[in-house]
Formats: structure tokens, C-alpha cells, sequence
């Protein structure tokens, strides 16, 4: 069938998931915590921003919510190399067969192309050189609703229904989404814009305050998690200027 | 039967003006720049000719739907892949067409015993900057121009030559998005009623009854160009699309819906589609 990039690209001698050789001992990145949750008008994708090895910071402004295309995202948790290499095919595949064939992909096909790369990694993810364990979020324009969903390293998905977490900082949060959602003044889902971005501050907060691999927010160095908003009119970054008065406001803890 | 030279050079003489028959009924396809982007329009019966290629590439074609699908699928396969392998901005119009697929068109052309590619193709290329676009123009055997500012493909190099002529009249920098749709379409007039008026001198050059004069008293004015409009149309759709440097992500193609032209096609010219 025409319109598939990554056949494409495996045609031209493209390899992709092989593992490297088993038992070095290295220290890869791939610590974190993402997080995704349905508000009013859409659905929230946010992540820290550190990246660790073992026990070194690698790097402290790390991306880790990547926009695919006008209406979807990506959030990543595991070895960032391969987490990046997946981004950029499926951002190559989305806008492939859209120009190919005329019309969007649908989103259960987007859905169904990270899956498949994740099939295709398994060897490498068992290798323990190529784990990645993403979210995927975006806006379902053809049945007007958001969507968030999970996946483990083998390629299954999963649909969060509510919210969706990954990453080493995960457990903490996860616990607290549910009972927030449950017992919260209201569910996420009937949550603003702004209510939203407050929790995922405080949620992506605890993460760092349990999970030495999260990184919290550094107010000296201006350092904030990236938060994305998808609604049905695309993606939206929030920008540091609304970050730092909300996480000033609403968040840090005046004593 | 082609094996003596002269006999290849009039095959290929042939092969010319068959293919030149074949654009006569064409549809011209303009494109401009104007103030953040480039606007591209033709009118079409049915099948679409102008399409998303790339980030900031798109493609006006004139020809065989088929051979222009062909086509459109090897750029679109050069752009994606040289797009993953390096980055999206070494996806350059110019690359496209000089090692992609002017050489293919060239060859299919010159192999006189298979058949050519019946196309003609604009591929315009958004900028960075306003000022830096590029307009890249392939004929069926494979010549490629290169220009700023506007090109256009027509059935002949004599009524694009007149179309340009006419797009550049006023300068051409610095259009509104409505001014560039109303300079666009009125040059497509100029170019349908230029090709139009080449069959029928064909036709009576063959009666022996030619009249050179006749033709050169036809005037690029507005009113008579939306009148050429009124009757060419109506059956028709207009087809125009946008690499608008303002739209938000890395695409910045957009068709544009018929809402949308309905509100922007200069409105002497509407008033008489409706």
C-alpha cells in the first residue's frame, strides 16, 4: 500500500531497532516522568526535563513532549536516542501520508505506527539499549475528542481513560491522579486551562521530590516543564512567562 | 528505425509537437508571491493540480493527471526521505528539480521508443525571509527555469511570456493576499484567452482566411478579463493554495477552502460568477 514512510525508508536500506551488543555495561539515559490528562478543551501533555545516567545528570533542559504534528504529541520516557528517532519517523510518516494520499491519518493509524515501532525495537528494548516506554495524546478531529494512550517497551497500548504516566517518577504521581480525579474538588476532565497547568506543575513537582531521576523546577536557572496543551485547534506550548507566575502563585510553598 | 542520428532528431522533432497539441487545452497554473507567502491558483475540472510537497514546497501542474501523479510521488519520496536523512531544510526546490526529477523528465523524453511524461511542472519554494522565495518551472522535456517573485505554466513559452508580462505590470512586491488573488486570477484569464485565441488562428490559418490584426486587439483591461472569467468558469472550480509563512508548525501549505476564495476573489469577478 502506498503512503507508508517507514516501508519507504526500510527500502532504502534504513535500519531501525537493531540492538547492540548484549552485556556492556554502560549507563544510558532514560529516567523521567511525563504525564497526560484530560482538561475542558482537551487533553494536557507535560514532562520534566532532566536526563539522566545512572546517577549523573546528563542534561537539565531536555524536551521530552514532542509536538508530531498539528494535533498530536508525543511524550517520551526510556533511552532518548531511540525515543527521538521515533519522533522524527512518525513526524515523517504523519506528514507523508497525509501529502500522499490527500487526507489525515486517522489517529487510530497514528496510534497503531508508534506500535509498530515499538514492535520493531523489541530487541533492542530487551538488549537494554533501546527501551522506550511513550505516551501518545492528541485531538481526534474526525470524532471531536481528545485522547491519551500508554504504551509498555514491547508495543502494546493502552488507552488512558482519564490519564496517562510513564517513567521512573511515574509510580508517585499515579496515585495521586487517581485521587485527585476521584476526590478533587472536581475531575480533571472538568478542570480550565489554567487549573490544569497548576496540578501538572504540582504532580510533576512530587515526581522530583521522590524520584532523584525527575527534575523539579529550578527557579534560579529560569528552568521550567514543558507543558503542552492539545486542543481541537492544534498544539499549544505553555509559554515560561505563564509558567513562572502560575508556579509562583500556585505552587511553591510560602512560608 | 531511429538508428541514424537525423532520423533520432526528428523523432524527437515529433515528439515536440505532439506534446505541444497536448497542452493546448490545458489550464494555466499561476503563481505569486505576496506579502507572507506564495499564492498558487489555477482552475480545474475534477482532478486537482496543485499539491503539498514538502514543509515550505508545493506543486502547480499542467498535463496528464496520471504522468503528473507519477511525478508528484517520486518528489514526494526524494523530499521525505532527504528530509528524515538530513534535515528539513536541506529539502531545497532547486535539489528537487535539478538532480531529482528534471533529469527523469528529460530522459522519458528523449527515449523515443517509450513514451514521455505529458507534464508540466511549478514547484514554489516559501522562503525564509519575504524576497527569498523560489519559483522553479520544468517544461515536458525537462528544461527547467528558475525565477523570483511569480512564474506560470501555459501550453506555450509565448503565453507564459504574455501572463508574466502581466503579473509584473504593477510591482509585484509587497501583495496583499487579496490583491494576489485578484492579479492571479486575472493573469490565468490573460493565458486561457492567449491559448484560446492560438487554436483559433491554428484553425484559421488552415481555412486561409488569417487575420494577424485581429488578435492583438484584445485588451488586458479588468472588465474584459472578468468577462473571459464568466464564461470559462462557470463550470469549473478555482483552485488556489498558500505556503503562508505566518501559519503556525513546520507545514505551511494550505489549500484554500471556497469559503474562504468566495470572500477573496475581487468582487467585480464574483458578482458576474454568481
Amino acid at each position: 500500500m502506498q503512503g507508508d514512510f517507514f516501508q519507504l525508508l526500510k527500502e532504502q536500506g534504513y535500519q531501525f531497532g537493531v540492538p547492540a551488543a548484549a552485556g556492556s555495561e554502560v549507563d544510558i539515559p532514560n529516567a523521567t516522568t511525563i504525564l497526560a490528562f484530560k482538561y475542558r478543551d482537551g487533553v494536557l501533555v507535560a514532562g520534566d526535563r532532566r536526563a539522566t545516567a545512572g546517577n549523573t545528570v546528563m542534561y537539565d533542559r531536555t524536551d521530552k513532549v514532542l509536538e508530531i504534528d498539528r494535533h498530536s504529541v508525543m511524550a517520551i520516557a526510556g533511552v532518548p536516542a531511540t525515543a527521538y528517532e521515533m519522533a522524527r519517523i512518525l513526524e515523517h510518516s504523519f506528514k507523508y501520508y497525509r501529502r500522499t494520499q490527500l487526507q489525515e491519518l486517522s489517529f487510530e493509524g497514528k496510534l497503531r505506527a508508534l506500535s509498530k515501532l515499538l514492535k520493531e525495537n523489541v530487541a533492542a528494548a530487551l538488549a537494554g539499549t533501546g527501551a522506550v516506554a511513550p505516551i501518545f495524546a492528541g485531538y481526534d478531529l474526525e470524532q471531536g475528542a481528545a485522547k491519551t494512550y500508554f504504551y509498555d517497551i514491547l508495543g502494546a497500548e493502552f488507552e488512558g481513560v482519564e490519564y496517562a504516566v510513564s517513567g521512573s517518577g511515574s509510580p508517585t504521581i499515579r496515585g495521586i491522579l487517581h485521587y485527585l480525579n476521584t476526590w478533587g474538588e472536581q475531575p480533571l476532565s472538568e478542570m480550565q486551562e489554567e487549573q490544569a497547568a497548576i496540578q501538572a506543575l504540582r504532580l510533576l513537582t512530587s515526581a522530583a521530590e521522590f524520584d532523584s531521576a525527575t527534575g523539579g523546577v529550578n527557579r534560579e536557572a529560569n528552568l521550567y516543564p514543558v507543558i503542552k496543551f492539545i486542543t481541537a485547534s492544534g498544539v499549544r506550548t505553555m509559554p515560561d512567562t505563564q509558567l513562572k507566575p502560575l508556579f509562583e502563585m500556585k505552587v511553591a510553598r510560602h512560608v | 528505425m531511429y538508428e541514424e542520428p537525423y532520423k533520432w532528431v526528428e523523432a524527437v522533432g515529433n515528439r515536440r509537437q505532439y506534446l505541444d497539441e497536448q497542452f493546448k487545452q490545458g489550464s494555466p497554473v499561476v503563481a505569486v508571491a505576496y506579502e507572507t507567502g506564495i499564492l498558487l491558483l489555477t482552475v480545474s475540472k475534477g482532478t486537482p493540480k496543485l499539491y503539498e510537497i514538502y514543509d515550505r514546497l508545493a506543486l502547480g501542474g499542467m498535463g496528464h493527471p496520471a504522468d503528473l501523479e507519477k511525478l508528484r510521488f517520486s518528489l514526494l519520496e526524494m523530499a521525505h526521505v532527504e528530509g528524515f536523512n538530513r534535515s528539513p531544510s536541506d529539502v531545497t526546490g532547486g535539489r528537487m528539480v535539478k538532480y531529482g526529477i528534471a533529469p527523469v523528465i528529460k530522459q522519458a523524453f528523449e527515449e523515443v521508443f517509450k513514451a514521455p511524461f505529458i507534464v508540466k511542472i511549478l514547484l514554489a519554494e516559501l522562503g525564509q525571509k519575504a524576497g527569498k522565495d523560489a519559483f522553479l518551472t520544468i517544461n515536458y522535456d525537462g528544461t527547467f527555469e528558475e525565477g523570483t517573485h511569480c512564474a506560470v505554466l501555459a501550453a506555450s513559452p509565448a503565453v507564459e511570456q504574455e501572463m508574466v508580462t502581466y503579473l509584473r505590470q504593477p510591482p509585484t512586491e509587497g501583495w496583499s493576499l487579496e490583491q494576489a488573488i485578484g492579479a492571479a486570477v486575472r493573469a490565468w484569464a490573460v493565458g486561457d484567452r492567449a491559448q484560446r485565441r492560438m487554436s483559433e488562428d491554428v484553425r484559421e490559418n488552415q481555412e486561409s482566411k488569417a487575420d494577424p490584426t485581429r488578435a492583438r486587439d484584445e485588451k488586458n483591461d479588468a472588465a474584459a478579463l472578468y468577462s473571459h472569467l464568466r464564461e470559462t468558469v462557470a463550470e469549473k472550480t478555482i483552485e488556489c493554495a498558500l505556503l503562508d509563512r505566518q501559519q503556525g508548525g513546520f507545514s505551511k501549505y494550505r489549500a484554500l477552502t471556497s469559503d474562504e476564495l468566495g470572500r477573496l476573489l475581487p468582487r467585480d469577478m464574483k458578482a458576474s460568477l454568481t
